[in-house]
């Protein structure tokens, strides 16, 4: 019965996750078939794009580190890769299981090449604050741009910066945050803020047009100020003096960002000042942990796949997959994939029942379902920028996202995060070990996972601090996410 | 000092550490980022030059056929401390010794002569598939590192009657050469694979060299596991010193027992590593050699993954230093055999009573 619907994907769907299936038998067929198209378009993407250049790419990368291979954009712009978080009401893709479908194209990406899907995939996370702040007011100009370059294959794309030369862990977590040593400041002038000092190792962060940046407005008290700002490229004072020579995923940029002096004005404070880690940083890695550890998953998929091209392959008169020792390992392989999947799969699932009815719900579908002409007048969009606008939407937003489902949701990304890094670290490096010296090309390609696959245990937080984030929420019930309320005292300036 | 093993050593061999180590600070730890980006550098055989000057060209070679004849466990003093400050020389090293200490079992002291000038330096091939008959050479040998025209390499060849050897010259007819532009680590010398397509072989190690191939194996063996724990000394001293001026989370970074239980990892594994390899070196069979590359190269892996992390996002990147060693410390585990493949060999030799 469902075969006859399904397509070869699909049915590979169903079976690698049976969730799927289930949710498909029980009436949500609309849903499960954008998810399902969104990977075969990933699949077509690779194999069509990033697979045939992945390797010279890479290559090219560490000759030239300042390279930046455009057509990536453009290719994904093909695809709409690049609004797969923007609300369908606002021209995006992002369907009923928004956060299913980005860490299953993450997933599919990766196992071709994390380097290009990363270039991809990052410029989501910097799409992402502007969504969850419920910054109306820049949806009709910066989402409405990204999407529309996507139509013309003129990419715009974002970046996320959280991270500060001498601050990568502490900006992470709230009782980190406390005692940071910061570079950034934004201190507070007539009609916006002016942004001094640095923030480094952003992940497309010399190709954005646009920055959700975080910055505390007094770098003694850096919880209490930490505040999200939508930067500009074109800004004065602002630009990337750096890229650096990163070991993996290098077809996208680590940069570093220098603001000397740049005046960001007010109406570009994404939620509330001071609001930056709970309804930030928390809100973002809640959603975002649980895609890298479907990156590290992709990653290792990769590399199982090409282990198995090799152990497919006739040498020396016969094929290794002939031998029990390397039968064995493939299951064992497998297995970690699989288990990888169960683990991103749960947050998955988990993000899309708490973001559906926040994106999804009557009053946001009105709000939405009128003429952008009108939200975008002016006197809407001071509105919207105003105390009790940014109240307004507030009120909306977080009356679906509760306290306890967004700490739930961050500890199964944290979980996610560093089980999926970690296996797909021992899986790289198995592989390397059975291969041994080999000139093959599958060599090629594992060693390069290897080497993209370390990074998924140092960003979105070390994975020592996941295990931390989890440890603080399962059994310490130390960390715990604040969803901040409109009107809340404090919280607003 | 915090990071050097606590067993201690001979005098002999703490003299001979001493002056490996002064080599590799001095000549090796200012050059080593570029030797990793120009293969064949000028650099690179200034630095052979020096360590041909210390005798390490030639180390394993008996001094009547122009040798320094020193024993194996001198050999890996000199490669664990030159892998201090570069994994990649340091293996260049080994392949040349392993192959010129083959050549003189066979007392080929023509080329053992040859290959002490420096370059090229000679080589060792372990994998592969390649055959002798009437003569002539035919197969393909992979992950043969210090090729340059005129490398002679030392196959292990299989031919109809079994495993058999021989060298083989690069840049003479039938025998091709095709340079890997990117290899994941030891990228101070060529890697390549070579293509035999009849080559005339140099000489042919017949059932007298089945010595020479286990000395050489064990040497290489050995080897490894010395430079795997060259890595695993600069992985603790990297990541010591940083862990201790980095400050995240209101203190310095060596004050998280995460962190500290890595460091502590790392000193096991020293200290582990040093031992295995000094026990082995003193028995004349191949399979501790084996066993002792095992140990090393797993503890090194632990220790290079655990560095990088310790160093966070700085560790992935180029600049710091850290990512060469993760690089070049798989190699060791990879080459020269796959591991499972050699402990069934392992179990093998221990039935056959060998
Ligand atoms: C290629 C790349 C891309 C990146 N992209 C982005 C991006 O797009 N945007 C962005 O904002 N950031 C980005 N980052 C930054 C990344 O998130 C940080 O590198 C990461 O959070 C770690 O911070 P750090 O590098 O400062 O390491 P540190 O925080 O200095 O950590 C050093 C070591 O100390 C350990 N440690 C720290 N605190 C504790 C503790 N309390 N207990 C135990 N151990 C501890 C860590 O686990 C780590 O092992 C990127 C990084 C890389 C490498």
């Amino acid at each position: 019965m469902i075969g006859q619907e399904l397509s070869e994907t699909g049915k590979r769907l169903f079976r690698d996750f049976p969730i799927l299936r289930m949710l498909w038998e029980s009436g949500r067929k609309r849903g499960i078939r954008e998810t399902i198209d969104i990977v075969e378009k990933a699949e077509e993407f690779n194999r069509t794009f990033a697979v045939p250049r992945a390797l010279e790419l890479d290559m090219r990368m560490e000759r030239e580190p300042e390279y930046f291979d455009w057509e990536i954009m453009r290719e994904a712009c093909k695809y709409r890769f690049l609004s797969i978080f923007i609300p369908k009401q606002l021209g995006g893709i992002a369907g009923e299981f928004m956060v299913t479908n980005t860490s299953l194209l993450m997933d599919e990406l990766c196992s071709g090449c994390s380097g290009i899907a990363l270039a991809v995939g990052a410029h989501s996370l910097g799409v992402a604050p502007v969504i969850t702040s419920g910054a109306m007011a820049h949806w009709d100009t910066v989402l409405k741009e990204i999407v529309e370059g996507e139509l013309k294959r003129q990419p715009v794309t974002m970046a996320y910066a959280i991270t500060e030369p001498s601050a990568g862990t502490d900006v992470e977590e709230p009782e980190y945050l406390e005692r940071a040593k910061l570079s950034l400041e934004a201190k507070k002038v007539k009609g916006g803020y002016v942004l001094n000092g640095r923030k480094c190792f952003i992940s497309d962060g010399s190709e954005a047009k646009y920055f959700t940046v975080c910055a505390a407005l007094d770098r003694n008290r850096p919880l209490q100020t930490w505040t999200t700002f939508l930067v500009e490229r074109d800004m004065e004072g602002f630009s990337t003096p750096r890229v650096e020579l990163k070991m993996g995923q290098r077809a996208s940029h680590a940069a570093e960002l220098l603001f000397e002096d740049v005046f960001v004005p007010d109406s570009h404070v994404l939620g509330y000042e001071g609001d930056g880690m709970g309804n930030g940083i928390l809100m973002i890695m809640a959603a975002s942990r649980g895609p890298v550890g479907s990156i590290a998953t992709g990653i290792a998929r990769g590399a199982l796949q090409h282990f198995l091209a090799w152990a497919r392959t006739k040498r020396n008169g016969k094929r290794p997959i002939d031998e029990d020792r390397i039968r064995m390992n493939l299951a064992d392989m497998w297995g970690m994939v699989q288990e990888n999947r169960g683990l991103y799969m749960n947050n998955a699932m988990l993000g899309d029942a708490i973001f559906g009815k926040a994106l999804d719900n009557p009053i946001m579908n009105l709000t939405l379902g009128l003429p952008s002409s009108l939200r975008t007048m002016s006197l809407m969009r001071n509105f919207l920028n105003s105390y009790y606008g940014k109240a307004m939407i507030n009120a909306v937003l977080r009356y679906y996202l509760r306290d306890e489902d967004m700490t739930q949701l961050l500890e199964t990304a944290s979980l996610a995060k560093f089980s999926c890094a970690d296996n797909a670290m021992e899986l790289c490096s198995r592989a390397l070990n059975l291969m041994g010296p080999e000139d093959s090309e599958e060599r090629r390609w594992v060693e390069k996972c290897y080497r993209d696959a370390k990074l998924t245990q140092i960003y979105e937080g070390t994975n020592q601090l996941n295990r931390l984030v989890v440890n603080n929420i399962r059994f310490e019930e130390t960390l715990r996410v604040e969803v901040p309320r409109p009107f809340k005292k404090g919280v607003m300036a | 000092m915090i990071g050097e093993p606590w067993a201690k050593e001979s005098k002999q061999y703490a003299v001979l550490r001493s002056n490996a180590l002064n080599f590799a600070s001095a000549e090796l730890a200012p050059v080593a980022d570029d030797l990793e980006n120009t293969v064949d550098s000028p650099l690179l055989w200034k630095a052979v030059e020096r360590a041909g000057e210390m005798g390490m060209l030639a180390a394993l070679v008996p001094e009547q056929l122009g040798g320094e004849g020193v024993d194996l466990y001198s050999l890996c003093v000199a490669l664990e401390e030159s892998a201090v400050e570069c994994a990649g020389f340091a293996a260049a090293l080994l392949f040349h010794n392993a192959a010129l200490l083959s050549m003189g079992y066979v007392e080929r002291k023509d080329l053992v002569e040859e290959f002490t000038k420096g370059r090229p330096l000679c080589t060792v091939a372990t994998a592969g598939e390649v055959s002798l008959g009437e003569g002539r050479l035919q197969g393909r040998a992979p992950f043969v590192f210090n090729v340059l025209e005129g490398t002679v390499a030392l196959l292990f060849a299989s031919s109809g009657d079994g495993r058999t050897a021989a060298y083989v010259r690069t840049g003479t007819e039938g025998v091709e050469t095709h340079i890997d532009p990117y290899p994941l680590g030891w990228r101070v010398s060529n890697f390549a694979t070579l293509e035999m397509k009849g080559a005339e072989p140099v000489y042919v190690l017949d059932k007298s060299g089945k010595e020479a191939l286990e000395a050489t194996e064990r040497t290489l063996y050995l080897g490894l596991a010395a430079i795997a724990n060259g890595i695993v000394r600069k992985s603790f001293q990297k990541a010591y010193d940083y862990a201790r001026q980095r400050y995240q989370a209101g203190k310095i970074i060596i004050e998280h027992q995460a962190m500290r239980l890595m460091l502590a990892r790392m000193l096991c594994a020293m200290e582990e590593g040093r031992a295995i390899i000094r026990r082995a070196c003193g028995i004349e069979e191949l399979g501790p050699a084996v066993i002792a590359w095992r140990g090393a190269v797993a503890n090194s892996y632990g220790a290079h993954r655990d560095a990088v992390q310790i160093h966070g996002g700085y560790g992935y990147m180029r600049d710091y230093g850290m990512e060469r060693l993760m690089r070049d410390a798989k190699y060791c585990q990879m080459f020269p055999r796959p591991e499972e493949e050699q402990l069934l060999r392992l179990l093998d030799m221990a039935e056959r009573g060998a």
